[in-house]
């Protein structure tokens, strides 16, 4: 039988980074597929091939065999391809109803037939055990109502391909059970249902094949998810050839206890975190995406409240209200994840972007900055850092993504923090920037400073830390020394990861 | 998600302020005898015909989420057109107010049509459309009214309907006609859900440049119906007709419950704001308030009503909305 739909080497560059380089993927009918990937594999650029928001550069995309080419979103949904995103794309004020008919209101004597198109709604609400007044505004709904309003759109649009990006993000576990029991009941129906998770138990237990990607390529390309484990996928998704490129030894001279938190709760959710940081070490926050880790770097930085127990700083509890507070008081520097959303202003001078964090202590008398000070205060940094730019003048969005890290390291040296923490520190990153920005790392250690490194990517991590906490669930689950060795510390770290998601399975079914 | 009549009504957005508006009325009857006189009302009826009207033609922008600098200087811009018409062509009263609804017309799509094209801030290309429109405005007129506009203008303008001024149905019917395009026309519902949500609506195959260049053309015709009754109103094409049109353009909708950055607007609690608004200001005369304190008394009021809508919206719907922390 012909595939419903087939990419076939899809390739897709962006400037300094090919997102996809040769992907294929295979959807059938009465098929659940996963797509599963580190950040960064290229599972988004994927999808927005296949929702005409990208378009690709070489290969094509297949529809029951023939040859399709999407220049919109709207057109790939014509073609019977629905998408329910991450993010919630309803219109909070309009009805379930006009949601879902909001591309094709009908109309009679130019008035909107509201009773006809709560009418109209009815029947895919049924479907979806949905049972709310079409009538209802859906920002009366919670999040997973919302989803399933979305996957009834895709539905009454007669799509026989439902793409879903990430439906379990924000859903809570009894929400996620019946969303998989429609999906099950929906794709006996015939549909074909992509479903892309990081959350590997849902995928067991609810997908009949699986791609993988790993930086921009199939690390597997439609094979069949029984007799699978998660430790075969994880080995997949994370690869074992990219696993340690050399950094050589080192060892850390470690100071005084710079950073602690004590039974720390916070406003985010994170329950008793106790961690520790001391000068010249480098300490690893793992977890898989959605267990809390930026969450927690956004705490210590006063973002979220701290609800209770302690921050400490060099042995004296520290009361962090603001970033402003973390930045002068105790020097505590946060290199976001989210470099061009958080960490840059991107339409700013290199120069802007690196003093921004010294402004207060470079000003004259009256607030007055003059350029010439900004750079001279930070031209030491950027040297050291080795930033490419053509001048200090350069608007920062023109540089590479490597270049924009080290900018956003810039400011924080330019700052004298004391205490760094790193979130996702190659995000976007070339393999040789990627490089030279671990090294700065341990560098940035042996100077002295007490570093919190999170990351996503457990060769990073194994490579980098002196010693992993493992975060699920917004708690520590447990501490390990790094060893250093790949395979080890990998098997230790997900067995870990696993055993504490097996853990709550039980006590939530024992609820 | 049933709920009962009693929570229906006092989930009703614009209740408070028609309990406002009722102990506005209330307590300047008792304070002033001339209040109630047939009068005072006329001549607040009379303010308020041409202010809703105003009023109604910013909240159709902001239903987008954008703002429109310029309905003054459109309401002004067509006044004097209206003025001319009649004045010096001897236009026929009808005819010229058709006249001037096109030129409205054309004004709010020219407007809509370079911010969709453009993509430029719609507060920035409407402010230099205000210049534009006013500058043409006093250099037709030298800055010098249309005095002799012609007796069945003034005559029509003080007709009645029973007991009610046939004038106030200018308003009424554009205040119906608003909330009918706004809730029940396909273009008045992707209007609103531009403004609740502009990626959504985009994906739902919502073309945002039409409806960008939708909402200002509606908004274009109701400032030139509101700059024409304003001509009606003084007797006279003033060129400075609507250049003090903007504080209250903006006031009333944002009392009303409008969101600025779009997608919920109220037509009724609109109204009711204009009403309010209306009333303070006639209040305070009848007070013997000096009355270069209006503005004073008008911004404390415009501060007071949105800051209880702010109140009132974060208090119900909290449990919705803080939802967790991840």
């Amino acid at each position: 039988m012909t595939p419903l739909l087939e990419v076939r080497g899809a390739t897709k560059a962006f400037p300094g980074v090919k997102a996809l380089d040769g992907v294929n993927l295979t959807l059938r009918a009465g098929e659940i597929h996963a797509l599963v990937g580190e950040n960064g594999a290229g599972k988004s650029s994927l999808i927005k091939l296949l929702t005409g928001v990208l378009r690709q550069d070489e290969g094509e995309i297949r529809l029951n065999g023939e040859p399709v080419k999407f220049n919109s979103p709207h057109e790939s949904l014509a073609a019977g391809i629905a998408v329910v995103h991450q993010e919630r794309n309803l219109i909070p004020r309009y009805s379930i109803a006009e949601n879902m008919f909001l591309d094709r209101l009908p109309v009679r004597n130019g008035l909107v037939q509201h009773a006809q198109m709560r009418r109209e709604a009815q029947p895919w609400l049924d479907l979806l055990d949905l049972h709310i007044n079409p009538g209802t505004p859906v920002r009366y709904l919670s999040v997973a109502q919302m989803q399933l309003v979305e996957i009834g759109r895709a539905l009454s649009l007669d799509s026989k391909i439902l793409l879903l990006d990430e439906p379990t993000a924000s859903i809570s576990e009894h929400e996620v059970e019946r969303l998989l029991t429609i999906l099950r009941r929906l794709r006996d129906q015939g549909k074909a249902i992509l479903f892309v998770s990081h959350k590997l138990e849902e995928l067991t237990q609810l997908c009949d094949r699986i791609t993988v990607l790993r930086d921009g390529k199939n690390a597997c390309d439609d094979r069949p998810l029984k007799g699978m484990t998660k430790a075969d996928i994880v080995t997949l998704m994370v690869g074992r050839e990219s696993a340690v490129t050399d950094l050589g030894e080192r060892t850390a001279k470690l100071g005084e206890i710079r950073l602690a938190l004590r039974d720390l709760a916070t406003g985010a959710g994170h329950k008793g975190i106790n961690l520790d940081v001391r000068a010249g070490e480098v300490v690893g926050l793992y977890g898989l995406v959605g267990a809390g880790r930026s969450e927690l770097a956004k705490s210590i930085i006063g973002a979220y409240p701290v609800l209770s127990g302690r921050i400490e700083m060099e042995g004296r509890p520290a009361r962090i209200r603001a970033p402003l507070d973390a930045l002068r008081d105790w020097h505590i520097g946060y290199v976001s994840e989210d470099r061009k959303g958080e960490g840059l202003i991107l339409t700013q001078s290199v120069a802007r972007n690196t003093a921004i964090t010294v402004w207060h202590r470079i000003a004259k008398r009256l607030g007055f900055l003059w350029g010439g000070i900004e750079k001279a205060a930070i031209l030491p940094f950027v040297e050291r850092l080795n930033v490419k730019t053509p001048s200090l003048d350069q608007a920062v969005g023109n540089l590479s993504g490597g270049n924009q890290q080290k900018v956003s390291v810039a400011k924080w040296l330019a700052a004298d923090a004391r205490i760094l923490i790193i979130d996702e520190p190659t995000v976007g990153v070339d393999v040789r920037t990627k490089g030279y920005l671990h090294r700065l790392i341990w560098k940035l250690a042996e100077d002295g400073a007490a570093i919190l490194l999170i990351s996503s990517e457990l060769s990073e991590m194994v490579q980098l830390a002196d010693r992993i906490y493992v975060m699920n669930d917004y708690r520590i689950i447990t501490e390990m020394p790094n060893s250093r060795q790949y395979d080890e510390m990998s098997d230790r770290l997900m067995t870990a990861i696993h055993r504490d998601n097996d853990a709550r399975t039980q006590s939530a079914a024992a609820e | 998600m049933k709920q009962s009549l009693g929570d229906r009504i006092l989930n009703i957005e614009w209740l408070p302020l028609l309990v406002l508006a009722f102990v506005g009325i209330l307590v300047l009857s008792m304070i002033s005898s001339n209040f109630l006189s047939s009068y005072n009302l006329f001549v607040i009826l009379r303010i308020l015909s041409v202010t809703s009207l105003v009023a109604l033609s910013q909240m159709v922008v902001i239903a987008i989420g954008q703002m429109n600098l310029a309905v003054g200087a459109i309401g002004g811009l067509v006044a004097i057109l209206f003025g001319a018409l009649l004045e010096l062509y001897h236009v026929s009263i009808p005819l010229a107010f058709l006249a001037g609804l096109a030129v409205g017309i054309a004004c709010g799509a020219l407007s809509g049509w370079l911010i969709a094209w453009t993509k430029i801030s719609g507060f920035i290309i409407t402010l230099a459309m205000l210049s534009v429109f006013t500058g043409l405005n006093y250099g037709i007129t030298k800055s010098i009214p249309f005095y002799n506009m012609p007796q069945a203008l003034k005559a029509w303008y003080d007709s009645y309907v029973g007991p009610v001024p046939l004038i106030l149905f200018i308003p009424l019917i554009a205040m119906v006609a608003v909330a009918v395009i706004l809730h029940h026309t396909r273009a008045g519902r992707q209007m609103l859900a531009m403004g609740g949500n502009p990626a959504a609506a985009e994906l739902a195959g919502i073309s945002l440049m039409r409806t960008t260049i939708m909402a200002h053309t509606l908004s274009g015709a109701l400032a030139a119906i509101a700059g024409m009754v304003a001509v009606a109103r003084l007797g006279t094409a003033e060129p400075t007709i609507g250049s003090d049109w903007l504080l209250a353009s903006f006031a009333a909708p944002v009392i009303g419950g409008a969101i600025l950055t779009g997608g919920h607007v109220s037509v009724i609690g609109t109204m009711i704001a204009v009403l309010i608004v209306v009333l303070l200001e006639n209040g305070l005369i009848l007070a013997g308030t000096n009355p270069f304190y209006i503005p004073f008394f008008l911004g404390a009021l415009i501060l007071l009503t949105v800051l209880f809508n702010h109140w009132r919206n974060s208090a119900r719907s909290s449990p919705l909305l803080r939802r967790g922390g991840h």
